[in-house]
């Protein structure tokens, strides 16, 4: 992925481009960073138009072939420097290489603040009808003392910074796949068709001749297969279990689970529970059914979708979390992929878990504590990054 | 009879500011004197090592000082000031300090229905960084939208209800100029706290 990196300031010295250096240095296997100076662009005059110079046309250049933008601004007043500013009235006179790009902001300065105002005065700007850019929203990266903050070789030395910024730097990867896919005609495109969330086809394990969507479809298909029960003994790997075994074991994992095939039919969940008092509401009347049954329409396209990743290889686990549940749960739905040991996908595992116990019991038993939301930039906080973004954890 | 700088926010040779402060400095002549000062011929603020105001801006900083107070009528770009308006600034904080606790008004004119009302806002931000410490008079929006449309061929606003907008907040800026130098004189250490800043030593 070509990303540019400005810096936003045209000081002959500048930790700014130490900080866009040290990103492009750092994370080299993520992201193929270019750093541009703007000390040779002149200053914004509509009366005296140079778009067509030099200067200007090769930042233009630089910006239209990249797919993604990283500013790196100091604070000037509370602002950002005019030189950074003239040049985004260049860049949003007769040209407008920003328009639709994704552009993730970071800054540094010597005082606490990290360019705190700066940032958010260069979101407004990028945000005029002129510019147009894309913005990454949360995410903010501020480095306060920067003095203080890189060893002789230029590079951070406070090891989470850098984890912060790698965060960073990854979230604004997705952030341009996701940008790409809103900017493009396919953004508008229904995605449902890429899988047969009917289960209209067959594989090896389907049982046929039952009517997928009775409500007694587990009664019927057992009927017709001979299945066991109860207290017959099924060998496994590795193991032999009784089914009656197998279901407690199963109704005591720590998770709704869920099983669905290849063929989009869902065959199984670890019924323990009623529908109101599931994360995730399942009946036992459903089961059987084809994905398409038990989905509103209107999520097809998202469903297929995660199928596709599973299905395709490109992932092994989808997860989203559904923040539905309140402030004491953090509930998390894994989308895990089922294969063979040969790596094909016979279908998916989706495993519906509360994980806000685990995260109190791990705090508790290392003592830790979460840091992230509850950083304050304007106290000055100890710690250089205020990550006021992440405002999923509170410490 | 106060004696006032009036700085035109922008390089352009075409500027509904420049005729607005045009408009101001003839309107209020029996008030006070106005000086109109461009900022086109201003070096690119470079944060030179030296920290030395180039001649033009030390002239300019020579003019705001000896003043009462500062009309800056800037237009917007980019929901932001222009930038060789930012960088007149950025010469003022990092050489000479000439805006500490000088008393500023604000007007800005565009030629949206917008009137440069963002421009203001980060103008109003930047003007009140501890480098710079401008005294701006609070609560006091002057907005100029369709700018093109706003004067006659003699350079006079025509509409009246801004005109009566403008004269009322021109005299609370008189007497913002007087309140504001009781004000300083009571608290010389906030100007030495100032004059000391430092981006790199903060």
């Amino acid at each position: 992925m070509k990303i540019v990196g400005i810096v936003g300031s045209n000081a002959d010295f500048s930790y700014n481009r130490i900080l866009l250096n040290f990103i492009a240095k750092n994370f080299k296997k993520l992201i193929d960073v270019e750093v541009l100076d703007i000390k040779d662009v002149p200053m914004f005059n509509q009366s005296d138009d140079q778009t067509n110079s030099e200067a200007i046309q090769y930042l233009n250049k630089k910006i239209v072939e990249a797919d993604g933008v990283i500013i790196a601004t100091p604070e000037y007043n509370h602002s950002i420097p005019s030189a950074l500013q003239s040049v985004l009235e260049w860049l949003s006179f007769k040209i407008h290489p920003l328009d639709g790009k994704p552009v993730m902001i970071v800054g540094a300065s010597y005082d606490v603040q990290g360019s705190s105002r700066s940032q958010l005065h260069l979101r407004q700007i990028l945000d005029a009808p002129g510019v147009n850019a894309v913005v990454m929203p949360g995410n903010e990266f501020l480095l306060g003392e920067v003095h203080k903050a890189f060893d002789e070789n230029e590079n951070l030395k406070d090891t989470q910074t850098t984890q912060f910024l790698e965060g960073c730097i990854k979230k604004f990867i997705r952030f341009i796949n996701v940008v790409n896919i809103v900017e493009s005609p396919e953004g508008m495109k229904d995605v449902s068709s890429t899988e047969d969330l009917n289960a209209t086809g067959t594989i090896d394990t389907t049982i046929e001749g039952i009517d997928m969507k009775a409500d007694d479809w587990v009664e019927q298909a057992a009927k017709a297969t001979g299945a066991v029960e109860g207290d017959a003994y099924v060998k496994l790997n590795r193991g032999v279990l009784t089914v009656n075994q197998i279901n407690h074991f199963l109704n005591s994992m720590p998770a709704e689970l869920t099983y669905a095939d290849s063929n989009n039919q869902f065959l199984y969940y670890n019924y323990k529970l009623e529908e109101d008092e599931m994360l995730a509401s399942r009946n036992p009347a459903q089961v059987g059914s084809p994905l398409a049954d038990c989905h509103p329409e209107r999520a097809f396209s998202s469903v297929a979708w995660v199928i596709q990743q599973l299905r395709n290889g490109k992932e092994d686990v989808v997860r989203t979390k559904v923040p539905t549940h309140g402030p004491d749960k953090f509930v998390v739905h894994n989308y895990q992929a089922i294969r063979d040991a040969d790596g094909n996908y016979l279908g998916i595992n989706e495993y519906v878990q509360d994980i806000q116990p685990i995260i109190d019991w791990y705090l508790e038993q290392t003592g830790q504590l979460l840091t992230g939301g509850g950083v304050d930039a304007a106290s000055g906080a100890t710690t250089k990054v205020d990550t006021v973004s992440s405002a999923t954890v509170k410490g | 009879m106060k004696n006032f700088i009036g700085i035109i926010g922008t390089n352009s040779d075409n500027s509904t500011n420049r005729l607005l402060l045009q408009f101001i400095q003839k309107h209020f002549a029996d008030k006070a004197n106005i000086e109109i000062c461009e900022i086109k011929n201003l070096p690119a603020f470079n944060k030179p090592e030296d920290k030395k105001a180039p001649y033009e801006v030390q002239k300019l900083a020579d003019k705001i000082r000896k003043a009462d107070g500062v009309i800056i009528s800037s237009p917007e770009y980019n929901h932001s000031v222009p930038a060789i308006l930012k960088s007149t600034l950025e010469w003022l904080s990092y050489t000479n300090q000439a805006l500490i606790d000088k008393p500023v008004m604000l007007t800005g004119a565009s030629y949206g229905r917008l009137g440069s009302s963002r421009a203001q806002t980060h103008l109003r931000q930047i003007l009140d960084a501890p480098e710079l410490k401008a005294r701006i008079m609070p609560s006091s929006e002057f907005l100029i939208g369709y700018s093109l449309q706003a004067f006659d061929d003699n350079g006079n606003l025509t509409d009246q209800y801004k005109i009566e907008e403008l004269e009322q907040i021109f005299n609370d800026f008189i007497k913002f100029v007087d309140i504001t130098n009781q004000l300083v004189n009571t608290n010389d250490s906030h100007k030495k706290k100032a004059t000391n800043f430092s981006w790199e030593e903060n």
